[in-house]
């Protein structure tokens, strides 16, 4: 754990940094990768990957962090230090990135159950077929289970708010069970 | 019906996304082909007498006065059956089309979603430029791609851009003559309406209703793209109003007047900034009283409106401004403090109608989201006569709630953004109507900068059928004269011409001639996808032709295409 804080504040001060010149955008998104994993796949549950995903959620959620609609004691610094065009480059860096599987053991009995509370729940009307996302709606197909559970928990309770009340609204109406087997799911898709 | 079961059995209006704009779309301005093969200079005599003249189609809604109304009549109803394509134009872009071609001198230029925009020979369909917009990086819009086309003076053309930009062209070419930011489309700006241009005035609103912007008409130097005026929709002060607890119609709408009060004396009205109020249909233009009209889009956020205390002028509005210094005029409010969406979009019409007192007096008229056609005497913006309701009405107002409340219209309308027609001689406007029954559903939330901000949703109820009407008012009397029902709701432009004809077009592609008179159907042609873009006439070597863009709709999901079907009739 020791290590990790140490990267995060590597990351960070990397950002507060004056600004160094890289002619490539991957460069800009190296610091990410301390907490997000190689490329934006993450191999620590509680960070989400950034690979795969789309340009416009991660352009939105850069800026509500930097704008305090998103709250994150990691994530706000390191947002503050970025320019808009910072924050599309790294989104359009990370949406080309492929994501690799991640290594939760989806339980098949549960994600299951996942499948038939979303279908239920209509999440694909937003969200599309196996959960793959697109604008400003997230890919969730693939994501670490843990942050998952903390994101849709944190709407059920409004400590995460800037869904625009979209999400807010849905999570009201599920368990933590119902939370669990979703997580499963989507674990579970690839 | 628990929240679960009712999800279940609803569809909701959620496909109201921001976009980013498609990667290939993106990047440098560009036009190709080659020149138009003749002079184009449109004075503003032929803008003002535009509404006489059976060659061209020069404005949008075909005049300053917006009647949508064709003065020829070679193509009647005693000859119409004998309608057939004789082109048929194909674009690029399979999306969404709403573009009102405009027609100079036998070319034609017409626009397609994302911002295309074609220059073709209009009586064979010959390609002569291809422009594409360079597309910024972010856009937000709500309810597709769409643009409704280019205005003309002089020998330039000028459009809005989904990345809130007004450009433009040369009519000769298809070369960019100058672009200008109109407002920040990180913010929820956007163009979709076509602009309207007088006296070297390039008019032009905004979408973002659904975003928390400051709505606005601005105009702009047509030479240079300076800003000469902007009007804000929203006052900073003053947005409060009166407090009204009645509609237009005086029904009652249930509002809680003492706790919205207490309310606004705490935040003293400082969400003026992102209150909404969009303005993205053309302006009607008086010029000899020297005023634009137009109306005013809902409040933001939609559904939610315990945020926004006050009538929160001039939402739901029709408004009247100087032609010269964009000043206040007046004002008429149809729905205070809007909680259903039910604003006012159809574009104004001007005409002489009859006044409360049975003599002709000067009247704006504008179809609402209600169902209701209303007639204004122009002199203080004042209510003459509301037509009786178009569509059924159910519930109205009941507030909207966690689990949704049922009520009709459903938020799209009665009569969406679609241009009414007017003919002065039957004395009827005719309009396109939406029957979608629907659930309004609150959710308290704040302002998620830039991100679409409804505040609740819309929903369709699956089990309740969805039809369209075509309905002709006697603005006179306000009496509905006929109705035509079609299988799918009503959304595009519509025709009415010197022939006795009303042209329309279905989400199935029908593209249809109604006798104007008697709502008769007389002709009909499947055009292969969504015909709701808006139909235009005008004249070639003597000869009368009909244009309509049949490329689908967005937000109601009609089949998408990429085709303008020209037709005339058979020799």
């Amino acid at each position: 754990m020791r290590v990790r804080i140490g990267r995060l504040l590597a990351a960070f001060f990397f950002l507060l940094a004056p600004p160094i010149a890289h002619s490539e955008t991957s460069a800009k998104a190296e610091p990410c990768f301390a907490c997000h994993g190689p490329n934006g796949n993450s191999a620590v549950p509680q960070f989400p990957s950034l690979a795969g995903q789309t340009a416009r959620y991660i352009y939105l959620q850069l800026r509500d962090f930097q704008e305090g609609r998103r709250n994150d004691p990691v994530m706000q610094p390191l947002a503050k230090a970025l320019s808009r065009d910072d924050m599309l480059e790294l989104a359009a860096f990370f949406a080309a990135q492929k994501l690799q599987p991640n290594s939760f053991k989806a339980d098949p009995e549960r994600a299951a159950r996942g499948k038939a509370k979303a279908d239920e729940t209509l999440c694909t009307m937003c969200h599309l077929g196996n959960f793959a996302g697109q604008n400003e709606i997230p890919r969730v197909a693939g994501q670490q289970y843990d942050y998952v559970v903390k994101q849709l928990r944190d709407f059920k309770s409004r400590t995460r708010t800037n869904d625009a009340g979209n999400m807010t609204s849905v999570a009201r109406t599920l368990s933590d069970r119902d939370i669990e087997d979703l997580a499963h799911y989507t674990a579970s898709l690839f | 019906m628990n929240r679960n079961a009712l999800a279940l059995a609803s569809m909701t209006l959620l496909f109201f996304t921001a976009v980013q704009t498609r990667a290939q779309e993106t990047g440098k301005a560009a036009t190709t082909g080659s020149a138009v093969p003749k002079q184009v200079n449109v004075s503003q005599e032929q803008l003002v007498k535009a509404g006489g003249d059976t060659r061209n189609w020069l404005h949008t809604q075909g005049n300053y006065a917006q009647t949508r109304y064709y003065p020829g009549g070679q193509i009647n109803a005693s000859n119409v059956a004998k309608l057939h394509p004789a082109f048929v134009f194909q674009t690029e872009v399979v999306e969404s089309m709403e573009t009102a071609p405009i027609v100079v001198d036998g070319v034609m230029y017409l626009t397609t979603s994302y911002n295309h925009v074609y220059a073709i020979d209009a009586a064979t369909g010959k390609e002569y430029w291809h422009y594409k917009h360079r597309m910024g990086p972010i856009t937000t819009f709500c309810c597709g791609p769409n643009n409704r086309g280019v205005a003309v003076s002089g020998g330039k053309l000028f459009m809005g851009t989904l990345d809130a930009k007004l450009v433009a062209l040369d009519a000769l070419t298809g070369k960019q003559l100058w672009e200008t930011q109109i407002a920040d489309p990180e913010k929820g700006y956007s163009e979709t309406m076509a602009p309207t241009v007088v006296e070297n005035k390039v008019l032009i609103g905004t979408n973002g209703g659904e975003y928390g912007i400051r709505g606005f008409l601005k105009a702009y130097d047509a030479n240079s793209g300076q800003l000469l005026w902007t009007f804000y929709t929203i006052p900073e002060t003053g947005h409060e109003g009166v407090w009204a607890e009645n509609d237009a119609t005086g029904r009652n709408m249930h509002r809680d007047i003492a706790k919205e009060k207490g309310a606004f004396a705490e935040s003293k009205g400082a969400f003026y900034d992102k209150l909404g109020g969009g303005v993205w249909m053309n302006p009607a233009i008086d010029l000899k009283e020297r005023t634009a009209w137009f109306v005013v889009g809902n409040p933001s956020p939609d559904l939610y409106g315990d945020i926004r205390p006050g009538d929160n002028l001039y939402t739901d509005s029709i408004v009247a401004v100087n032609l010269d210094t964009g000043a206040y005029k007046c004002h008429f409010q149809y729905i205070a403090h809007d909680v259903w969406d039910l604003d006012a979009v159809s574009p104004v019409i001007l005409a002489t109608a009859k006044g409360k007192n049975g003599k002709n007096i000067p009247v704006a008229m504008h179809g609402g989201k209600t169902g209701h056609v209303y007639i204004h005497d122009r002199r203080d913006c004042s209510l003459v006569r509301y037509s009786e309701a178009m569509i059924p009405q159910e519930n109205m107002w009941v507030l909207p709630t966690a689990d949704g409340a049922r009520m009709l219209p459903g938020a799209n309308g009665g009569v969406e953004w679609s241009p009414m027609s007017f003919d002065a001689k039957s004395r009827l406007a005719i309009a396109l109507n939406l029957h979608q029954p629907m659930t309004y559903h609150v959710e308290q939330v704040n302002y998620p900068g830039g991100k679409l901000w409804l505040g609740g949703a819309f929903k369709v109820i699956p089990s309740e059928k969805q039809w369209g009407r075509v309905a002709a008012v006697n603005v006179d009397t306000g009496k509905v004269a006929w109705k035509y029902d079609t299988e799918q709701p009503l959304i595009g432009g519509g025709l009415a011409t010197a022939g006795g004809l009303y042209f329309f077009g279905e989400g199935n592609g029908n593209f249809n001639a109604l006798d104007s008179r008697s709502g008769k159907k007389l002709w009909s042609f499947n055009c292969g996808a969504g015909a709701n873009a808006q139909p235009v006439s005008y004249q070639v070597r003597g000869k009368q032709y009909i244009a309509m863009g049949c490329g689908g709709n967005t937000q109601l999901d009609f089949k998408r295409g990429n085709s303008l079907f020209v037709f005339s009739l058979t020799d």
